[in-house]
């Protein structure tokens, strides 16, 4: 094959099957020698799961490294590959507008949401032992998270926006299960015009299941850029729509010169970044209405890709294969990234353990999750978007 | 002003994922491959705009064909992401469709186009339409509900949009009864998923609330105003006392908030079918009894005339035009906010 297509012997091994089997795999590619032989470069890709919880990512880490080093691996997690949570970098950094408001003086909070409105399709094995904190929060939501709340990296270098993401994930202030996190799963119920099982009527699912399919978490994170800035998470399965998005929501204007009939329904200033379907931004800003009379409405600057660029956005598994292929790390997560990560889960997953769920199911499927995620926010006189 | 109409594209869908990609396509002009459709072509150039989620429910194919008359008009002034849900619960077997369009109109040399999605259902899920309306509402948009007609109050339907809803724009002269007011003032009043009320009957209140008001502008007579000791509405006979009630809940309503207590009587009129006719304020002031009335004319006028002490003091007659449905929602539409003199007087009537 190296003569053939000129490869020099550079391999990339990319794991794709159930996890229980990634550790098996790398022991025999070690023992075979493959994974070492000849010239050229080897790396291997992982898909999530990487882990159950922090002791088995752990466990997972070591035995992969018993084989490749750090610089080797490369953690997957698709959604680094798209182009909008690139774009947040580009946004934030190459932008000389938004890093100045990017922070607690002009950003009242942050909510990321990842809303699926399938419901968890023939995958029910899979997702009794999964759960949404597993499937979506620890990866996906974490790592938006990240990049949202990052500090400006000396360069683009891997490591060193590695660094800046870990950084964060650092500075979570300690998260209390009872108070800052709402778990739910899906009745049955409507969604997009059909009527949809609840996910105990789902195949593979037991009837009596305490699985969430819904996460909601208020996370605060201790630095000088977002103390007192709450950032707002959420994913779920079966809600009214399909959308992923991290808003950042700024302050109301400090003082309204405006007549009080035309400032009474005006909100603030929302930047939204567009990850799924149709990336692209967004700015919602106010208005006048044309007339003699001060009246204000909301209105919507968007930046779309896909009429912006007239060119197709490759997909993220492509550009994240080509990185690999390209020995380029900076968007595949790091072994550290993973375990804090990991760490907040079980935070998570042990309070819940403490206190098994006694009102599943707690939405039903086309609604925007249980009342209790809107208590959660509502208690600090906020509200979800309607993404 | 001269316009010019037309439709670019329709294309018919049941996925609500196909239908959301379509009005991508549409609205940013992309079609697939990357290759611009017709209406692209016509897009590209030409701004895009939403300034609002614009849903309208009907009943029937006589009243969609009405309804879409009425939106066309609309889409210069406000252009919307519309979607009209032809809701047809009668009709036992399900069935679902939607057609996506986009709408263009030239307005003294602006084109604007906008997207246009018909939900056509029937059977169980007509009354699961919101579950279908939820994707496809453009984000951070108010959202405006539109029902033309008298709403079922007690299908899941009403309350489903109701909640997506930032303002509830409905006629109560569409047979509205007292009860279905009170349902209007809890749905404006609640603190969860609430919405702000218009209401065309309203609308078509302004000219007799501009004159009443007017009233006590002219010199001597704002000593009047807060002398006021009754009040008389005057109907048609065909028995609906919606408008009547709205406007004397209004003066009772304003006259509550300076501490004056106002009863009302209502009375039919024989000689007028529909409506209010007739509007009578008494007063009490330094130079006697005072009374202040607006009538409704023949030919669409309405003619004010004030009595103090036994002496006609002013008359004067103004033209009452008939507005259009696009007129009323055009109206509607400029009032994201809660009208707080409508909740108001929608309480006071309901006392």
């Amino acid at each position: 094959m190296d003569r053939e297509r000129g490869t020099n012997g550079n391999r990339v091994f990319y794991f794709a099957t159930a996890p229980q089997f990634f550790p098996v795999i790398v022991e025999r590619l070690g023992a075979s020698g493959i994974a070492r032989a000849g010239q050229g470069w080897k790396r291997v890709v992982i898909e999530k799961p990487f882990g159950h919880d922090l002791k088995s990512a752990q466990a997972l880490n070591q035995s992969i490294h018993a084989v490749f080093t750090e610089p080797q691996v490369y953690r997957i997690d698709h959604y680094l590959g798209k182009e909008t949570v690139q774009n947040v970098l580009v946004f934030r950094f190459a932008n000389g507008i938004f890093e100045p408001i990017w922070n607690r003086r002009y950003v009242d909070h942050i909510q990321i949401t990842v809303a699926e409105d399938i419901g968890i399709e023939r995958r029910g094995k899979y997702y009794e032992t999964a759960g949404a904190l597993r499937d979506i929060f620890q990866n996906h939501l974490l790592q938006l998270l990240s990049i949202a709340a990052m500090e400006a990296p000396a360069n683009f270098d891997a490591d060193t926006v590695r660094d800046e993401k870990v950084k964060v994930l650092k500075s979570i202030h300690p998260i209390d299960v009872a108070s800052d996190v709402v778990r739910g799963q899906y009745g049955p119920g409507w969604v997009g015009g059909q009527q949809v099982p609840g996910y105990r009527q789902e195949v593979n699912v037991s009837p009596t299941s305490a699985t969430e399919t819904y996460v909601a978490a208020r996370i605060r994170i201790d630095n000088w850029r977002w103390a007192e800035t709450p950032f707002y998470l959420r994913t779920g399965k079966r809600l009214p729509s399909r959308a992923s998005e991290i808003a950042i929501q700024f302050k109301n204007a400090p003082h309204l010169p405006f007549a009080k009939t035309a400032i009474q329904d005006l909100n603030p200033n929302v930047l939204v970044m567009r990850i799924q379907p149709h990336e692209g931004a967004s700015l919602k800003i106010a208005a006048k209405i044309p007339g003699p009379v001060m009246r204000l409405r909301t209105v919507n600057m968007d930046f779309f890709y896909g009429s912006s660029f007239l060119i197709e956005s490759p997909d993220a598994y492509e550009r994240l294969v080509l990185d690999c292929l390209l020995g380029d790390p900076t968007l595949f997560a790091r072994e550290d990234e993973v375990e804090r990560a990991w760490g907040l889960a079980d935070t998570i997953e042990n309070g819940w353990a403490a206190q098994p769920p006694s009102d599943f199911p707690n939405y039903a499927a086309g609604t925007w999750g249980p009342e209790a995620a809107d208590a959660l926010i509502e208690r600090d006189r906020r509200r979800w978007r309607r993404p | 002003m001269s316009g010019e109409h037309g439709e670019l594209t329709t294309r018919t869908f049941v996925d609500v994922h196909a239908i959301q990609d379509e009005l991508e396509q549409v609205r940013w002009g992309l079609h697939e491959n990357g290759e611009f459709s017709e209406a692209a072509e016509h897009a590209a150039a030409e701004a895009r705009a939403s300034v609002l989620n614009l849903i309208a429910v009907v009943g029937s194919e006589r009243q969609l064909t009405e309804v879409s008359h009425t939106l066309d008009a609309l889409s210069v002034t406000n252009p919307s992401r519309t979607l009209i849900l032809l809701a047809q619960h009668d009709r036992s077997v399900g069935k679902l469709e939607a057609e996506v369009s986009a709408q263009t109109r030239t307005e003294s040399g602006h084109r604007v186009t906008t997207e246009r999605v018909l939900l056509h259902a029937h059977g169980e899920v007509a009354a699961h339409l919101a579950s279908l309306v939820t994707p496809l509402l453009i984000p951070d948009l108010p959202v405006v509900l539109w029902w033309p007609g008298r709403p079922d109050f007690d299908n899941p339907l009403f309350d489903d949009l109701c909640e997506l809803a930032d303002r509830l724009v409905v006629d109560t002269d569409e047979g509205f009864e007292p009860p279905d007011l009170k349902r209007l003032l809890e749905i404006a009043r609640r603190e969860h998923a609430g919405a702000s009320i218009g209401d065309f009957n309203w609308a078509r209140l302004i000219p007799w609330r501009h004159l009443a008001a007017q009233f006590f502008d002219m010199p001597g007579m704002l000593a009047h105003l807060a002398q006021i000791h009754g009040v008389a509405v005057y109907h048609g006979r065909d028995g609906s006392t919606t408008q009547a009630r709205l406007l004397g809940g209004w003066i009772q309503g304003r006259m509550a908030s300076i501490g004056l207590e106002v009863p009302v009587e209502f009375r039919p009129d024989d000689a007028y079918e529909h409506g209010v006719c007739r509007f009578l304020i008494y007063s009490r002031g330094p130079d006697g009894q005072a009374r202040f009335s607006i009538s409704h004319q023949p030919g669409g006028r309405l003619s004010t005339e004030i009595r103090v002490d036994e002496q006609d003091f002013v008359d004067r007659t103004v033209r009452l035009t008939r507005r259009a449905a696009e007129e009323l929602l055009a109206i509607e539409l400029t009032l994201p906010g809660h009208d707080v003199l409508f909740e108001e007087a929608l309480a006071a009537s309901l006392r």
